[in-house]
């Protein structure tokens, strides 16, 4: 089966418009986002947490969560490390230092809102997605439960209600975004006895972080966490100790989340544009290479046909002039022996004549031809 | 069609190949999972790398265990000097020779005598080192060894009591070099500490500050112990080793050096110029209890770093080679050095006592003008140049007498006894603050400390520490002047009252030390209220 | 071949279809358990370990070996390689019903499985390749829907449809193709967003290449491997052509994987050298890596080429089962083995024995229609009524 031109332009322009619905590409460009202005966010200074939950009990509340196995005043809690789970959007977690006895240091763990979320990168139903106001938030309606956003998100932070049969869901901070909307802050911020959670826009609280680090130089760590990490995000930290004690990882890099996958997704129109080139190109070539062999074949045997005909043909003729010939020479020698024999014949005759002729008187000889 | 020969082949290859993998995979599994040792700590290694000098090193580095050796070498009743070479000046600190001709020699030395006595010992049976060439030549992230060398400092303590074993002989340890007799003699009343001459590294024939005190120390020790009297130790671990070093035995309370140091100095803020004019518009001179200042520190080396001469000797006011090009102004008030005077009276705040209110009070770079005062209350260098230098120690002498020292707070009746928080009573009840407890405590804590006493110069500075942002004031403003109770982003670092007196109390807790109240018992400071 | 399908002494209770229907059986409860208690109940998924052995053999094993479909049919009508002709049909029925399993695996992993058409009729999450996966696999189901329907069109006699469908062969082949080549790579490439979670000797922003490149090998060898099987059990299935073709398929297929392994392997060391990751060879994860590099890549490259060579099709085969093997230990390594390697063995992963059931059963299920398809319709022979394509 071939194709046809018409059929095949017709493919292409096709394949070609399809290529063209689409945003740009981020791939390539030098783009870089630096948040929705004005996007709000929360400095958490970890050198004023307490370590007394009372951010996990206000968020808890909030959201209407089911209470706990161990109430929030329990302490006991931090002796192993947490992360957050089906009914906790936050925890908070101690760290010893170096092992150094009391040397306690607390940090509270949640949704980091990134600037590019992995999250909303890989959720393909968009079920979560970046405000302007700065909360990531999900749309528990259209999610399907694929779960991918938990092996996206770097920060290890959705988690999964597994024990719901048939209604689970995905649970993360949402950085109280129904209070944002009312003018309210986040459940923790408004709860930490100690504001070790600072509330406001992005860039002011970088602001705020820089001027605690010069003000304080021996207090902190020069680096504010989430300035830039995985591109940036809206929860922001700053510390007295290395961050890697506190189990927060500084091998991240700063390349935000959907540049991972960009170069990925970006060569999908190019495989729809150049595959069916590529591989019609292939089975033309093959359907030539056999039209070719067949035509080379019947080259080949109509011209063995030909030479057969010619050599029948000439065997034909061939015999045909031999028998001509001999036909010939049968007809001379029949012909010959006709003669002969009428000469012979005539001979006797001849013969006979004269006998008849010697038994009559003198008769004058009137044929005086001998024969 | 299957050719039976080429099957078997075939099958034979595949095979092989098959048993290569397992052993390969297995093998590397082995050893990959082999579980990482802990390393060693020890005080004694010495790298060899003396070949340095000659240029780049073939081989790495060969890390060298002093004390092992000086063991096994004592268990056959043997000394130093089966290794060292004893010369008229001592033991030669080098391996078998006094001094580094050539690459090839040295090397030869270190090959020569190390494998020989390797195998020696070997043969006689007994635990000995390598012999290949990369068992002693090993790659440093294989050797599993760390260095928990530690450096002996001779502070006072130590210093007094090598004073004291030697007679106030200084002339055994003290030197000076005279370049033209190219000798070592004796000059009274300029000691100083050897690394004012000896450096990190040999310049020339001034040797390194490591040989120096090696040879210095280990010799006399050595040549007491012969005499069968005490003496310090001769081997690395003695000194080197962070244990042994911590049983070193401390003088508590040293007699003054006898150095000829004056007493009280009055700091010239400039150094004695070519001409009169050069002395115009110059900070004014800061009298310094130079006595006091001697027992603040362990060692006169935390100021006098490089010699015991003046500051201004070598940091001139606009920089020179001897001074490394540290400018005057910047010896003085550095923040991160102790031999500064600001850099160092800085560390005090980070004291227990005083860093309740110290650690909350930020950095100010430059510092306030007001504080300048405290020290610079001499004359200007001007005024001081036409004195003679007994007019200078007068003078100094009484602008210390006349310091003015605030060694307290306000009278206790006027300090408020119990303070009721009560502006946010919901989930708790009111707190009843101990305040004049408290106050009084730090009152204490200032009382003892001159330097506190100098800087705190009003008696309301105190409480400064808690009543911040305002001035000094003998009914200070109440926390809830200035924090409010609803959180405005725009003054995102100002807290709200909770976060205020959390904050606070807390932080102060925190720096001082201050196990109860636990931060998270709220009880401990207010009452739950049942029907919150 | 006569035309009456051959009356093949096939028992109700044989061995197989107990075996089956108890597996059925129990496949069957532990549905009924996913859906009662739901995932916690029946799996060992937990928040640091969203995907399991559902996601990682189910979908990525599944797919990869169901990619034999599509490397048949290209083989044959796109390359012209008519002496394979025999093998696309076992190829397309295996791709089939290997991509159909898949989506029936998706309903067992997938929180709510109705929602599964959401991206296309709901929210569509064009930024996520997962999308691409998805959209790409429920089109290729689609295409290897039609692809397989001549088989059963004649089995049902529909002749016109039939030869309808039949002319399709040629687009729906290249469509096939390009679907595979994105939704190969695209699987790969899901892990580009976990470069914190992945170990570095398997993470590489070469994933979509290498997961194309082995879903090239996997379905070679899957093809030699299946037609392996179904020369045993179904011999008496197959026409004479099938027959006569048995070691054709397995020397050609194998010299093409010899290739495609050599070549595989070549860019896998690139990649490591690309990310100066030698030194990670050096430790427990990097000497997996080179048993799988060496054992399962390189080993049966060689072998597949030494079988070629020495026609050995027994070798050729045996290779085929081990290469399929290490399509598997590949896969698990990426989704289970290399995926959070940094954590504390407490919170790894291990497949609940209830997940395994479940994969078994979802398997099973695959086997028993290929049996049903297979004894029943011209698979493994031609039709008669209808003249070779």
């Amino acid at each position: 089966m071939s194709i046809s031109r018409r059929k095949f332009l017709g493919w292409m322009s096709a394949a070609g418009t399809a290529t063209l619905i689409g945003r740009r590409s981020q791939a390539a460009t030098t783009h870089h986002f630096e948040g929705y202005p004005g996007s709000m966010g929360v400095l958490h200074d970890i050198t004023r947490c307490i370590g007394c939950r009372r951010c996990e009990a206000a968020c808890n509340k909030v959201n209407e969560l089911p209470p706990p196995e161990k109430p929030f005043d329990d302490l006991s809690v931090l002796d192993k490390q947490r992360r957050t789970h089906a009914g906790a959007y936050t925890v908070v977690n101690r760290h010893e230092i170096d092992g150094v006895a009391g040397s306690a240091v607390f940090n509270k763990k949640q949704c980091n809102h990134c600037l590019e979320p992995a999250c909303a990168s890989v959720c393909f139903v968009r079920a979560f997605s970046k405000t302007p106001k700065g909360p990531v938030i999900y749309n528990e309606s259209v999610c399907v439960g694929c779960r991918y956003c938990m092996i996206a998100c770097p920060f290890e932070i959705p988690a999964y209600t597994y024990d719901d049969p048939l209604t689970p869901r995905v649970t993360k901070c949402t950085m109280c975004y129904p209070r944002l909307q009312k003018g309210l802050l986040p459940g923790c911020v408004d709860s930490c006895p100690t504001e070790a959670l600072v509330f406001g826009q992005r860039d002011h609280l970088i602001k705020l972080a820089r001027q605690r680090i010069e003000k304080y130089p021996d207090k902190y760590i020069d680096h504010i966490y989430g300035e830039r990490e995985m591109g940036g995000t809206s929860w922001l930290y700053i510390s007295g100790v290395p961050f890697e004690s506190l189990g927060m990882r500084m091998d991240l890099g700063v390349t935000p989340a959907p540049d991972l996958t960009a170069g990925a997704l970006g060569a999908v129109p190019m495989v729809v544009g150049l595959w069916p080139v590529l591989l019609t190109g292939i089975y033309a070539v093959s359907q030539r290479k056999e039209k070719i062999a067949a035509e080379e074949q019947a080259a080949a045997v109509s011209q063995a046909v030909t030479q057969a005909e010619a050599e029948a043909s000439a065997k034909l003729a061939a015999a045909k002039q031999k028998a001509e010939t001999e036909k010939q020479a049968a007809i001379e020698k029949e012909v010959k022996k006709a003669l002969a024999e009428a000469v012979k014949a005539q001979e006797e005759a001849a013969k006979a004549r004269q006998v008849e002729a010697e038994a009559e008187p003198k008769a004058p000889a009137t044929d005086p031809e001998p024969n | 069609m299957m050719h039976k020969g080429s099957k078997t082949r075939s099958g034979r290859v595949s095979t092989a190949a098959v048993l290569a993998l397992i052993f390969f995979a297995f093998g590397s599994l082995v050893r990959a999972s082999a579980p990482p040792q802990e390393p060693e700590q020890r005080a004694d290694i010495i790298m060899i790398d003396d070949l340095k000098a000659f240029g780049d090193l073939e081989r790495p580095a060969v890390p060298f265990l002093h004390s092992k050796h000086t063991e096994a070498v004592e268990k056959q009743n043997q000394d130093c000097k089966t290794c060292h070479i004893e010369t008229e000046k001592g033991l030669s600190y080098k391996f078998k020779r006094t001094a580094d001709a050539d690459k090839a020699t040295a090397m030869q030395i270190y090959h020569d005598e190390c494998i020989a006595c390797h195998k020696s010992t070997a043969e006689s049976g007994r635990e000995a080192g390598p012999v290949a060439c990369g068992d002693c030549h090993r790659q440093n992230d294989k050797m599993n060894l760390v260095s928990n060398w530690q450096a002996i400092d001779l502070d006072s303590s130590l210093h007094y009591r090598h004073v004291k074993a030697n007679d106030k002989k200084c002339e055994l340890c003290h030197h000076e070099y005279d370049k033209d007799a190219k000798k070592l003699f004796y000059a009274k009343g300029k000691e100083g500490a050897c690394v004012y001459c000896h450096q990190a590294q040999s310049v020339e024939n001034r040797i390194s500050n490591r040989l120096a005190s090696h040879q210095a120390c280990i010799t006399c020790h050595r040549q007491r112990l012969a005499q069968n009297r005490s003496a310090g130790p001769v081997n690395c671990l003695g000194c080197h080793d962070p244990v042994e070093q911590q049983m070193i035995e401390k003088v508590t309370d040293v007699p003054r050096l006898e150095r000829n140091q004056p007493d009280v100095v009055l700091v010239k803020s400039a150094h004695q110029p070519s001409t009169p004019n050069d002395l115009m518009g110059r900070m004014q001179s800061v009298p310094f209890d130079h006595k006091a200042h001697e027992r603040y520190n362990n060692s006169c080396k935390v100021c006098h770093h490089a010699a015991l001469d003046a500051c201004v000797s070598c940091h001139s006011l606009e920089g020179q080679k001897e001074g490394n090009f540290i400018k005057l102004e910047r010896a003085m008030h550095i923040l991160d050095k102790n031999a500064s005077c600001v850099g160092c009276h800085s560390r005090q705040q980070a004291a227990a006592e005083c860093a309740g209110c110290h650690k909350s009070i930020p950095q100010q770079v430059p510092m306030p003008e007001d504080t300048c005062r405290v020290c610079h209350r001499g004359l200007v260098p001007r005024d001081l140049a036409p004195l003679d230098a007994d007019m200078r120690t007068m003078i100094a002498g009484e602008l210390l007498q006349s310091r003015p020292r605030v060694s307290g707070t306000y009278a206790e009746e006027d300090i408020p006894e119990k303070v009721a928080i009560k502006t946010l009573v919901d989930q708790f009840d009111a707190v009843s603050l101990p305040h004049r407890k408290i106050v009084l405590k730090l009152a204490q804590n200032i009382k003892e400390n001159p330097l506190a006493g100098y800087f705190h110069r009003d008696p309301g500075t105190l409480c400064q520490g808690c009543h911040h942002r305002s001035p000094e004031s003998l009914k200070p403003p109440a926390c809830n002047s200035c924090h409010g109770t609803v959180r405005e982003i725009k003054e995102a670092d100002k807290p709200i009252l909770t976060a205020a007196y959390h904050q606070q109390c807390m932080s102060c807790h925190q720096a001082m030390g201050i196990q109860k109240p636990d931060s998270r018992d709220c009880t401990a400071c207010h009452k739950k209220r049942i029907n919150g | 071949m006569s035309d009456t399908v051959a009356k093949v002494d096939r028992h109700l209770f044989s061995p197989f279809n107990i075996v089956a229907g108890l597996i059925v059986i129990m496949g069957g409860v532990l549905t009924v358990l996913r859906f009662k208690g739901g995932l916690a109940t029946v799996t060992n998924l937990s928040d640091y370990n969203p995907w399991g052995i559902w996601i990682g053999f189910d979908l990525l094993v599944g797919v990869a070996l169901a990619a034999g479909g599509y490397v048949t049919s290209a083989a044959v009508y796109l390359f012209g390689m008519k002496k394979l002709h025999g093998a696309v049909r076992p190829a397309i029925l295996t791709g089939f019903l290997g991509y159909a399993l898949v989506v029936l695996a998706l309903h067992y992993d997938v929180g709510r499985p109705w929602r599964l058409p959401y991206p296309f009729i709901m929210q569509s999450g064009t930024t996520s390749l997962l999308f691409e996966v998805a959209a790409c696999v429920a089109l290729y189901l689609t295409v290897l829907f039609v692809e397989f329907s001549p088989a059963a069109l004649e089995w049902l006699g529909l002749k016109r449809a039939r030869s309808l469908v039949v002319k399709l062969t040629i687009l729906l082949t290249i469509f096939g193709v390009v679907l595979s080549t994105l939704h190969q790579s695209s699987l790969g490439a899901l892990f580009l967003i976990a470069p914190s979670k992945l170990h570095p000797l398997w993470y590489s922003s070469y994933l979509p290449v290498y997961f194309f490149i082995t879903s090239i090998i996997a379905g070679l060898s899957m093809v030699i491997f299946e037609g392996s099987l179904s020369h045993r059990y179904f011999a008496d299935k197959m026409d004479a052509q099938h027959l006569a073709e048995k070691d054709t398929l397995a020397l050609s297929f194998g010299k093409a994987a010899a290739f495609v392994l050599a070549g595989y392997f070549m860019i896998k060391m690139i990649g490591v050298a690309a990310s100066d990751n030698w030194h990670y060879l050096a430790t427990g994860y990097g000497a997996w890596f080179l048993v799988e590099m060496l054992g399962f890549v390189a080993l049966p490259a060689f072998l597949y080429a030494v079988g070629v060579r020495e026609r050995n099709v027994k070798l050729i085969r045996v290779t085929a089962a081990w290469t399929v093997l290490g399509i598997i230990v590949n896969r698990f390594n990426i989704c289970l083995v290399a995926f959070n390697y940094r954590l504390p063995s407490a919170e790894r992963y291990f497949p609940h024995w209830m997940e395994i059931g479940i994969s078994v059963f979802i398997v099973t299920v695959g086997l028993i229609l290929f049996k049903f398809i297979v004894t029943r319709m011209p698979i493994l022979y031609e039709h008669p009524d209808y003249e070779s394509h």
